[in-house]
This record gives structure tokens, sequence and C-alpha cells, in this order.
């Protein structure tokens, strides 16, 4: 799973790509991000994964809030909700109420998701709203041009914290596991392919899945969670992980100097919608 | 509008007790027997603040035979069924008004505990020994609150099969037994009051027409909003419970189910409304319900509606403010975070109803306007209005529109679907996720047609989401404003909204009945303001005055700030609807004041 697999040559990837038939997903407008940034491959994880999965992108809904990441329903060919800071999750829970055909997926940084947006992440979880999300942490505020986040490190310098960060950083994968989610799972921007595969595989899951992302902010993190630092600490989850057992995903969650990357847990469980299904069900009698 | 006074029948009861002594049942019986019987009935609930055991609630309840609009200041009837609470409210039972109360061996009560000490010369005592009446029946004393209601229904000469009726109802899930035994004891209790002497005047005329069973229900302005919202098909609900506005959320959890449809408690209001324009946005029809902190939680979202222009319908029952304030008291004080409460200038519609029947009409219109204006719509209610209850009369069939939204139509070949079009009356084809080839993103941010962020379209996007609310004041089905009283030139005009406009109407009536030249006018759509109306009434009125339970007079500001007209503010706080004489006092003042410049003028 190393970074460079083998040489590229540009025309033999555009033909994969053309080949492919994701590039439908893709939308007419370019990505605003820097060059480099790491949410460029995740555009091309959800699309190809969209593309594998065969659905229909009249039927799907990019939600977000504000951010970077955020920006992303602009550059994908889907139905798209750019919301307001903080609010995805919610919006995306509405939209789940009231057209459960929908296939839905959240974006969002980690400022979006854990500061501001903090309060309805358990919420999510806990209903088991059938919605993917997919957290891009950088531990930095990107789009506000580099203060400290939730997730930033101890130590960090940036703006706001110009001599340094105090603030122990949240564990976003031992909060979503106690928080209920039933699909939890983690990838690296810097292994794009198996980040693909981690998108498809959080998309095809029924309940609330989350995969967090760990994707540099190349331009303003230049010390932190650089694609040089987090591609020498990551690591896979180890073969006999056992993504049923919640203990064991926890003890490789409290693993944060080496992230290790594939689906922690997994537990499929009646949705949201499964719930109010069987209250209009109990209503009607 | 005038009232043929003494041959009609007015009385008004309220019943004062503890929590837990059925002060509150009681007084829903006497309301929904009443109504049943086809009489206008106006009705209001207070209740203790603390939910504590032995707080205080009292029940008001006005009976007419013609409709009225607030409940008077003083009771024909005071029904105490605990002294210690009820003592202080004998000031409000009118000359020769009866006190009815527990008859007790005064040895059973310290000093100056029993109510029958502190009644003024002018009441009229009726002493009954309720809880030994009850306890002959039903050998318990929990049905002491029911032989008030038959002593009452005795007294007065109220029909007996109506109360009946609202007895079965009330015991329907129960056992049998208790409906018997309950009707039992109304029975017994009925004798004794029909039996007891009684002023000839007290006893109830017969209502003008007697009701067809359905016709006239008794709702709260609350249970009104949840009609109007069922019949309107409303699809989600996402709420935060939060006083006075819970109730219209446990009735829906009620009713949405039984229809397949939605109720969702939220963990807070960002996420009930943030959850509403997410099932907006997918072309259901979704609403929220809120009381001030909550209303102000929802300021952020409210703005991205009228940005991304998804239909919302959001209900405020206002309480007193600012911050948590006063949670079961009433008040007109949202009214400025209704029409501006959101960053940047985006415009809203704001619906406040005026009365019951208003609650259930606004409601479902509501829903209408959000979906056609592609926009939020705020109905503000308020504690007063939420709470009381009304009989209305609801149409036979039901007044509200389907799918009210303007559809995409026929594309051309490669003729791309723009979900902010521009067109003639700005309002733009609105697509949904799931319709073929329409796919566009919805943003917060300033856009272009397209919906791509754009700051170089700001003006125009600005005209556009303005412009297209004007003709809202035009929307059939539904009263914007209105004008009652003197047609023409008017001495005193009085122009009001919410629930205070049921006091104004009946200040109204009296200064007319004084011979004062006045009119009164319900505004009902806040934003945009119908503005031709009001300009008319302006231009007849020599004084101008805007009764608000507020503290600034946030409606004459908007009033003033509109039309540059100085009008005379009336503003109160006390948490308890306006008093109607206040208003009198105030119309008569203005047209004294009218007067003495005429004279001036004439010298
Ligand atoms: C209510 C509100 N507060 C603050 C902001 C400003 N703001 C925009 S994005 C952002 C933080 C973005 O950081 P993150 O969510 O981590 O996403 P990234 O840009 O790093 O992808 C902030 C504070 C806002 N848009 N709205
Ligand atoms: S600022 Fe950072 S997170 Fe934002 S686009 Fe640039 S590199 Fe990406």
């Amino acid at each position: 799973m190393s970074n460079i697999e083998k040489p590229v040559y540009l025309e033999e990837k555009l033909e994969e790509i053309q080949a492919s038939g994701h590039l439908e997903y893709r939308s007419k407008s370019l990505p605003t991000w820097c060059p480099g940034c790491g949410y460029f491959s995740i555009v091309e994880g959800l699309t190809a994964a969209l593309n594998n999965l065969s659905i229909d992108p009249d039927e799907t809904v990019v939600v977000s809030g504000i951010g970077c990441a955020s920006r992303f329903p602009f550059f994908i060919d889907t139905y798209g909700f750019h919301s307001l800071h903080g609010r995805a999750l919610p919006v995306a829970t509405g939209i789940k109420v009231a057209n459960d055909d929908l296939s839905v997926i959240v974006v969002g940084g980690d400022g979006d998701a854990f500061a501001i947006g903090g309060a309805h992440i358990p919420h999510a979880a806990r209903r088991n709203v059938d919605i993917t999300y997919i957290l891009f942490d950088n531990g930095i505020y990107g789009l506000t041009k580099g203060q400290t986040s939730p997730t930033s490190v101890l130590g960090f310098q940036t703006t706001t914290s110009p001599f340094e960060n105090h603030d122990m950083p949240l564990n976003p994968l031992m909060m979503l596991l106690s928080y209920g989610a039933s699909w939890v799972g983690q990838a690296y921007a810097g292994h794009p392919h198996h980040m693909a595969g981690m998108i498809e595989e959080a998309l095809a899951f029924k309940g609330f899945s989350y995969l967090h992302v760990l994707s540099p902010c190349v331009t303003f993190d230049k010390t932190s969670k650089t694609y040089q630092n987090l591609g020498m600490s990551v690591r896979p989850l180890p073969d006999d992980h056992d993504r049923s057992d919640v203990m064991a995903a926890m003890a490789q969650a409290q693993k944060t100097d080496a992230p290790a990357l594939g689906c922690y847990f997994e537990q499929p469980r009646p949705t949201l919608a499964d719930g109010l299904n069987d209250i209009a069900a109990r209503a009607a009698k | 509008m005038q009232r043929n006074g003494k041959k009609a029948t007015d009385l008004q009861i309220a019943i004062c007790g503890s929590a837990g002594d059925g002060t509150i049942a009681a007084g829903d019986m006497v309301k929904r027997a009443m109504a049943r019987a086809g009489y206008k009935v106006i009705a209001f609930d207070v209740y203790p603040p603390e939910i504590r055991g032995f707080g205080k609630c009292i029940s008001r309840v006005r009976v007419t035979s013609e409709q009225v609009f607030s409940l008077k200041p003083k009771s024909d009837v005071l029904i105490s069924l605990d002294d210690s609470h009820a003592i202080p409210h004998v000031g409000e039972v009118k000359d020769y008004g009866a006190v009815i109360y527990e008859d007790m061996p005064v040895t059973m009560v310290p000093e100056g505990g029993h109510i029958s000490g502190h009644l003024l010369s002018s009441h009229l005592p009726y002493g009954v020994p309720f809880r030994e009446l009850s306890e002959r029946v039903t050998s318990s004393a929990r049905s002491r609150n029911i032989a008030v209601v038959g002593y009452l229904a005795g007294l007065y000469g109220m029909p007996r099969d109506v109360f009946y009726a609202v007895i079965s109802d009330k015991f329907k899930t129960k056992p049998a037994v208790l409906t018997k035994m309950s009707i039992q004891t109304f029975d017994a209790a009925f004798e004794v009051g029909e039996n007891t002497f009684r002023l000839d005047e007290g006893v109830l005329k017969p209502p003008p027409k007697k009701a067809k069973h359905g016709e006239l229900v008794m709702m709260s302005g609350n249970g009104a909003i949840a009609k109007g919202c069922m019949d309107a098909g409303l699809d989600t609900f996402f709420g935060y419970p939060i006083t006075p506005a819970t109730t219209i959320m446990e009735r829906l959890a009620v009713d949405l189910p039984k229809q397949g449809k939605r109720m969702l408690q939220t963990e807070d209001e960002i996420s009930a409304i943030s959850a509403a324009i997410g099932a907006g946005y997918t072309g259901a029809r979704a609403a929220t319900a809120t009381s001030g902190p909550g209303f102000a939680l929802m300021s952020e979202m409210m703005g991205l509606g009228t940005m991304a222009e998804v239909p919302v319908v959001i209900f405020v029952s206002q309480r007193g403010g600012p911050s948590t304030g006063m949670p079961t008291k009433t008040e007109q004080s949202d009214l400025n975070i209704a029409v501006f409460g959101a960053a940047g200038d985006g415009q809203r519609i704001v619906l406040a109803p005026t009365n019951v029947e208003g609650c259930y009409k606004c409601a479902g219109k509501a829903f209408e306007i959000a979906e056609r204006y592609q926009t939020p719509v705020v109905v503000l209610l308020d504690l007063y209005l939420s709470n009381r209850y009304e009989a209305v009369a609801l149409p036979a069939k039901n007044p509200f529109a389907a799918n009210c939204s303007k559809p995409v139509g026929k594309l051309g070949k490669d003729q791309p679907y723009h979900r902010y079009a521009l067109t003639r009356d700005f309002i733009s084809p609105r697509a949904i996720p799931g319709d073929k080839g329409r796919r566009h993103a919805v943003t917060g941010l300033e856009h272009d047609e397209n919906g791509r962020p754009n700051d170089h379209t700001h003006e125009m996007m600005s005209r556009k989401r303005h412009e297209k609310l004007h003709s809202v004041v035009r929307y059939p089905g539904i009263t914007m404003s209105k004008r009652f009283g003197d047609k023409g030139k008017v001495d005193v005009a009085i122009i009001g909204w919410g629930s205070t406009f049921g006091e104004i109407l009946e200040a109204m009536i009296i200064a007319r009945d004084e011979g004062i030249r006045c009119a009164a006018m319900k505004v009902v759509l806040l934003s945009p303001l119908p503005m031709e109306p009001i300009n008319a009434l302006l231009a007849d009125a020599a004084e101008v005055l805007v009764p608000e339970l507020n503290y600034e007079g946030q409606f004459a500001n908007l009033l003033t700030g509109t039309t540059g007209r100085a009008v005379t503010r009336l503003n109160r706080v006390p948490g308890t609807p306006m008093h109607v004489e206040d208003i009198v006092d105030e119309i008569r003042r203005l047209a004294a004041k009218k007067k003495g410049r005429k004279a001036l003028a004439a010298e």
C-alpha cells in the first residue's frame, strides 16, 4: 500500500478513467482546492465508488456544511446541498426522513464536524440514519486559512495558537464507536485505491457509516499531518482484526500515533427509517 | 357591529384550584359541552409555572350567544376548588356575580382560610358540600370536579345532554362504570343546583341555533395549528420541546404516523429546522414549531432557507422574553426576530393569526405559500393564542391545495436546468432530488442561476429574492388584513396583530357604542406588509393606536418605518392578555384629543 505503486503515464491514465465511466459523476466545475490537497483523491474515490455500485446520480444527494471539504457538492454531478457550517448531518437526516429512497452522502471537515457540528454526530449515529458520512480530517481549518481545529495535535502552531495548541485533540474514531455508529472505518487520502474501496464499502453498508479520511492540508499545515508524516505512520488494521468486536475496534482507535486504515467496526441494526416505519405501522392499528 | 346586550347570553366562569383538583378538566368539560350546545365559547387556562404539586390552576370559560373576541376582565362566576388559591381572585367577580365553593364547617378551616370570609357584599355566595356529594354517589372525592360542573350546569340551566356526551367522550377509553358514576355525580349535583335560589337573569338563554353534530368543535390554537398541518398534507415534522409550542409536536406525534407520515424529535432547534429544510428540499411538506429561545437558534438556518430557496414552515409560539424569560406567560415580542432575525437582508414571509380559526387557516396556507415562493414562512402565535380554546367551525371541504411548487416543464434538448433561473415573477421552476436530469446543488453561498458560487450576481439575486415575495399580499384563500368598524373617515384607527386583536375588537365595539367613530384593522401578513389597505386606513384616521404586548412597540416600529406615520403606542408586558378597558381608555383619550383640536380650530 505504498504511495507510488507504479509509474503513471498521462494518456494511459486518461483512457483508464474514461473507460471506467465514473467521469459521469464529475461535475463540470473544476475543484477550487489547492493543488495537492488531499480532497482531490476523495472526489476521485467517491465517483469511482458510485460508479462501481451503479448508484443513480439522479437519486443521490451529497450534503455538506461549510469548509474547504464542504465545497464538495459543487465538484460532483449528483444532487447537492451545500448547507451551513456544522449542520450537514441534521439536513441529511431531514432528507432521509422525507425520502428514504435517496442515497445520501455527507461530507465535511473536522471543524465542521467536531467543533461547531459536534452536537449532531451522536444523534445521527444513535438513530442509525442510513447515510454515509465521509469526514475529511486535516487537523486544521482550511477555508478560513489555517486555524487550530479540534483534531489539531498538541503543540501545533497556527494563527490562533501562535505559541502552541494546549487543547487535547479529540479522538473521532473513539467517539463514533461509543456513539453507537454501526459502521466505522478509516482511510488515508495518500492511499487513493484503498480509500476508494473503503468508500465503496461504506456506501454499500445499510445504516450510518462513518469513514474517517486523513487528508493533508498542503497549504496551511507544513509540520503535522503532512503526506510525509502520515505516509510514514499509517498502517493497515491487523489481518485478524474482528470488526464485530467493539472493544477491539476501540483498542485500535487508541493507537493514534500509528493510525490503522480499514474497517474498525460493523454491526448492522435497524435504521431510522425502519423505526419510523414501525411507528407508522403501530399508529395505523 | 353592535351587541344587543341584555337579551344575549354572556357568562364567564372562572374555575380555580390546585393542580390535581381537576380544575382544568372541569373547565374543559364546560367549554366542550357549551360548544356542543351551540354557544360561542372562548377559554383560556393558566397553569402554574413550576411542575410542583399544588400550584395554582385557573380555567376561564366565556360562554356567549354572539361571537366575542376575548375574555372579560371580570367573571360572572368564580368556582373555588381550593380556597387558598381562589381567595386572591374574588376581586375579579363582578357585582351580583356568584362565588361557588366547598362548604365546610368553620372549625375545619384556619382563620381567614375560607373563601366565604372574603366575599364582597355584592357577591352571591353558594357554599355546597361537593366533597360529601361526590363521596355519597361514588364513595370517593375524586369526582368532586364533576359535581362542581353538575352544580354549575343546574344553577345556570345548561342543557344536560351535552354534558352527558362530553362525559362519555372523556371516559371513552376507560371502564364503562366510570362514565356511569360520573353521570350520576353530575346529575346529583345538577339537581342541587337547579333547586338553589338563583337570579333569573343568570339563567342561560338558549343558543341562537343548536349546532349540528361536528359543526362547532372546541379547539386550542395549537390544536388548530396541528389540524391545519394535517389537512395541508404535512409530510414531516421536526421539533424540540419548548413551552408553549410543545403541544403542537405532541399532537403531530400521534396524528402524523397514522397517515404514514413522520415526526422526529431532534437534539435541538438547530437540528429541527435543519432537518425540516432538508425535508423541504426533497419536495416534502416540512415544519417545525418552537418558542423564543429555540427561534433564536434557528435564525442562521432560516437565512439558508431564504438563500437556498427551500420551503419550510416555522411555527413560533411567543412567550415572555428575552432569554428564557417567562415560559408560561404570554407576550408578542418576537416580531422583530421573525421579520428581521438573520444575517443579511433576506426578507421572509411572516403570518400571524389572531384567533383559533385563523391558526387553522394560516397553518395550512403557510405550506402552500412556502412552496409557491420557495422560502421559509414563519407563523407567529403566542401563548395566549396557542393555549386558548374557541368553538370553531371547520370548513366541510379541505381548503388546502397540494403541491403548489412551480414545475420545471419540458426543457429543450441540451437546454440545461437552472435551479435559480430568473423568470418574470422571479420564481424559478423547482426540481427536487430524484427528478431525472435536473441535478444541481443548492447553497447558502451567493450563486448564479445554476447554483454555482458567484459573488458578481449578488445585486441581481438579491432583487430576485425580494421581488418574488411581493405578490404574496394577494395570495388567494387567506385574509392578509381586514378592516372592521366604521367606514370612511374615523377619529381613531386601531391596528393590531396576533391574539391581542381580540381585545382590540372588543374595545372598538365598546368605543363605537359610546359614539366614537373608529375602525380596527388586523394585519395577518406581517412581512411583507399589505401596504395598500394599511395606507388607506391611515389616510382615513385622525389618530392611530397600536396596542401590543411588548415593551417597545415592535409592530408600531414596523408601521412607522414603512409608512412614515407616527402612531400612538399602547404597550403592556404583564405576561397576560391586554385589558380591553385599557384599550378603550386610550381610544377615548385619542378621540377627545381630536375633538379638542377641532374645538381649538373653531375658536
Ligand atoms: C457559523 C459559522 N461560523 C464560522 C464560519 C467560518 N468558517 C468557515 S469554514 C470554517 C472551518 C473550516 O474547517 P473544517 O471544517 O475543518 O474544514 P476544512 O476547510 O479544513 O476542509 C469556519 C470556521 C462559518 N462559515 N459559519
Ligand atoms: S486550504 Fe488546505 S484543505 Fe483547503 S483546499 Fe487548500 S490544501 Fe485543501
